[in-house]
């Protein structure tokens, strides 16, 4: 036992002092703090200045281009200021008008193309472009009684053109994935052009609306009761993707753990195998003490990298007050489950490392075993959303992928009877038991063959005959 | 007590039979050399000893143990095939195999062994920036550090520059004088003749030789000439009597066939040019070697 620890100890802190190490071990606070950064540099930099819009409104009297410069001052002056420091947060716009072309399609382009090379050269941040018929209400034409209830209303709205014709009010930018001026106006516009339509149709726009207000449902958990005082508590209102989040940050971190401990291991036994180490290490240790030392180092060092995770995401949770969905429970069964997977998956790395000569040979043979490993990636949007259907539970008593698959089931409110987790985990153990006994006794004649690779054909024979 | 005691030993490789019906005694307190040609079951047996290796029948005790591991921590192995962890510190190295033999306090062991092989400034040095004389020297106090009382080296002297050779063979003798028993196997036949109380001799896998050097060169008997002729050219076409003549260049060594009187080919070369040197003499090991192993050995064999 004493050897295992040896060789357990090097391994750790061979893989500790690693580049690679250092660099999954900041990565995470780099990544969680550089986020955080980054948004407050973009807000800086980003609400600097003014920003100055072409608009072009064909309506006739051009009220659009009216409302949105009385919008556009009113915004500048009241809007864009941080009320707590009373400084700068936002952008101010400046609308410019710009006379309308004619209206054939060929000087639309021409003024289109004109107004793209001023923004090009920094004149304009982009121009809009309000139609003519911006006000015109599309009367449905189909007879009522084909659609339900709900599009017919919503047609009523939008118009059933709303999305066939989007251009009747268009925005040119250099960026249009940023929405800060088009969502802006888009609003202003609606408001505006509305107005008018319910002045045309002499009803008062207060009293549409709220005939036309939605009625919103709550998602909620289950209700409780609290053990100490006996009180029944409400469910919390959940969102969907706090309930996806607790279930996917554990998988991902497991699966990361999976790729980043286990591929140093095939590394390191290759290293051994080639830079004939492993037989100077035989002369002392046992094959299947050397295998399990070595386990016992990369686990030891997932273990490592998972603590400062789980620990980031642990804080995090905090921080946004979502401690409930990362529990006790469920945090010592991922330790459980990450040490089985990593003795399940570490072995048949050992193995095949030991059975090949070259790097590019054993990535053949693990790419297989790389795909099962990723099929909870594949399957877990299904199991989150249906935790307890037949697909879920099979796949999470099938060994491979129990260890992510339970512990995606037990993250999903209200988790599960604790016999399922167990049952799971006792499986895995006993494949595990296999995998280790079959991964030894490859390891064993692997590691003192030379020249070629040995065919899954003679690994299957030296688990059997030895 | 002996240190080694192989009984009836036989090891196959699939149809392959490695060593075959192997029996050896390596006495304590000796240094027992191995040699035979390239893969005629060296490293078979020294593996077995090591346990590495499994005999498919007959029994190994290694210092009165015949379980397996049970004298492992005991017993230092060189592989032929040796590496080291390159990123690891000279130091780091050294106290890890001693850890791994179960040697807690190796640090007086390991000073003086850097120390004795000149490599104290490389202590803290990683092993990949030794040279390939240094790193050979790291392996070797891997293999000792931890003070065993029997050592295997395969191969210790190929690759060696004269000088390395040199410390080496001092530090074999030094194994030898503090009491440990050494087995080692080469292909320099010179390097057995000089260092080994006993030599063992394996071919195809089975035993040819045994014994000390005196005892195995009794039984081929004084049949060997050395003679070296003055003036280059000299033909020994037509000699009677003359069963091999190994040409060196300046010298020959020349095997008489059985009943052949010495002196006859002493007149018979004066007759024919000036003689500066003949000695009479047993064959050399290297010669016993080529003897059993060399090609006319494979065409006897064959035929």
């Amino acid at each position: 036992m004493r050897k295992v620890w040896v060789i357990a100890v090097r391994e750790y802190l061979a893989a500790v002092r690693t580049k690679a190490f250092i660099i999954s071990l900041l990565l995470m606070p780099v990544l969680m703090g550089g986020s955080i950064v980054m948004q407050i540099i973009f807000k800086k930099i980003e609400d600097r200045g003014e920003r100055h819009f072409a608009v072009i409104d064909r309506t006739s009297g051009e009220e659009l281009y009216a409302a949105l410069t009385k919008a556009a001052e009113k915004r500048n002056q009241y809007e864009i200021f941080d009320p707590e420091t009373n400084r700068q947060v936002k952008p101010a716009f400046k609308i410019e008008r710009i006379e309308p072309s004619a209206p054939d399609p060929e000087a639309l382009q021409q003024q289109r193309f004109e107004l793209s090379q001023q923004v090009q050269a920094g004149k304009y941040f982009g121009f809009l472009e309000i139609g003519a018929d911006v006000y015109r209400v599309n009367e449905t034409s189909r007879p009522v009684d084909d659609r339900d209830e709900s599009r017919l209303l919503m047609e009523a709205i939008y118009g059933d053109d709303h999305h066939s014709d989007p251009e009747r009010v268009r925005y040119q930018s250099k960026m249009p994935q940023d929405s800060s001026f088009s969502l802006w106006a888009e609003r202003v516009i609606n408001e505006a052009v509305q107005e008018k339509r319910w002045a045309e149709a002499r009803q008062p726009r207060q009293k549409v609306m709220a005939i036309l207000r939605p009625v919103p449902l709550a998602a909620k958990g289950l209700s409780r009761r609290d053990p100490e005082t006996g009180r029944i508590i409400d469910a919390a209102t959940e969102s969907q993707i706090v309930r996806f989040l607790a279930p996917m940050a554990l998988i991902i971190v497991m699966f990361m753990m999976i790729m980043v401990g286990a591929t140093p291991l095939l590394g390191s036994v290759l290293e051994e195998k080639m830079g004939r180490i492993a037989e100077v290490m035989l002369g002392s240790v046992r094959p299947f003490q050397l295998m399990m030392g070595k386990l016992a180092g990369m686990t030891g060092t997932s273990l490592t990298v998972s603590a400062l995770y789980l620990g980031g995401l642990y804080y995090l949770a905090n921080r946004y007050g979502l401690t409930d969905f990362f529990s006790f429970g469920i945090l010592a069964w991922f330790l459980v489950y990450l040490v089985l997977a990593m003795i399940f998956y570490g072995s048949i790395f050992a193995a095949v490392g030991s059975a090949c000569t070259t790097s590019a040979e054993a990535q053949s043979f693990v790419t297989p075993v790389i795909l099962i490993a990723v099929i909870p990636m594949m399957v877990l949007v299904h199991v989150i959303q249906q935790p307890n259907d037949a697909f879920s539970t099979t796949i999470s008593f099938f060994p491979p992928s129990t260890p992510m698959m339970m512990i995606a089931r037990l993250a999903v409110p209200p988790g599960l009877p604790w016999w399922e987790p167990v049952l799971g985990a006792l499986l895995l153990l006993a494949t595990t038991a296999a995998i280790v006994y079959a991964g030894g006794r490859i390891f064993r004649v692997g590691l003192l063959m030379q020249g070629q690779g040995a065919k899954l054909k003679e690994m299957a024979r030296w688990v059997f005959q030895g | 007590m002996s240190a080694v005691e192989i009984r009836e030993v036989t090891k196959t490789f699939g149809a392959f039979t490695a060593v075959d019906n192997l029996s050896l005694e390596v006495p304590q307190g000796t240094v027992y050399g191995f040699i035979g040609p390239n893969g005629s079951g060296k490293t078979t047996t020294l593996r077995m000893i090591m346990r590495i290796l499994h005999p498919d029948r007959g029994i190994i005790q290694v210092l009165g143990n015949d379980s397996h591991n049970a004298a492992n921590d005991r017993v230092g192995y060189l592989p032929e095939e040796r590496g080291l962890y390159k990123q690891m510190k000279v130091r780091d190295v050294l106290r890890f195999y001693a850890e791994l033999k179960g040697c807690r306090d190796s640090k007086s062991s390991i000073a003086t062994w850097l120390e004795r092989m000149e490599l104290t400034a490389w202590a803290n040095k990683k092993v990949q920036a030794l040279s390939k004389g240094m790193a050979q020297k790291v392996q070797f106090i891997a293999t000792v550090v931890a003070r065993p009382e029997l050592v295997l080296l395969d191969e210790p002297f190929s690759g060696l520059d004269p000088v390395n050779t040199e410390v080496f063979r001092e530090a074999v003798l030094g194994l030898k004088r503090d009491g440990a028993t050494v087995i080692f196997s080469t292909h320099d036949m010179a390097v057995a003749e000089k260092m080994c109380d006993f030599i063992f001799m394996i071919y195809k896998g089975r035993k040819v030789l045994d014994g000390t050097l005196e005892s195995i060169q009794e039984t081929y008997g004084s049949d060997t000439l050395r003679v070296r002729m003055e003036g280059n050219g000299f033909s020994w076409q037509g000699m009677q009597g003359v069963a091999k003549v190994t040409d060196f260049g300046r010298w020959q060594e020349v095997r008489l066939e059985r009943g052949t009187d010495s002196q006859s080919v002493l007149s018979a070369l004066m007759n024919r040019g000036s003689v500066r040197h003949f000695e009479l003499s047993r064959p050399s090991l290297h010669d016993i070697f080529v003897r059993i192993a060399g090609p006319e050995a494979e065409e006897n064999h064959h035929a």
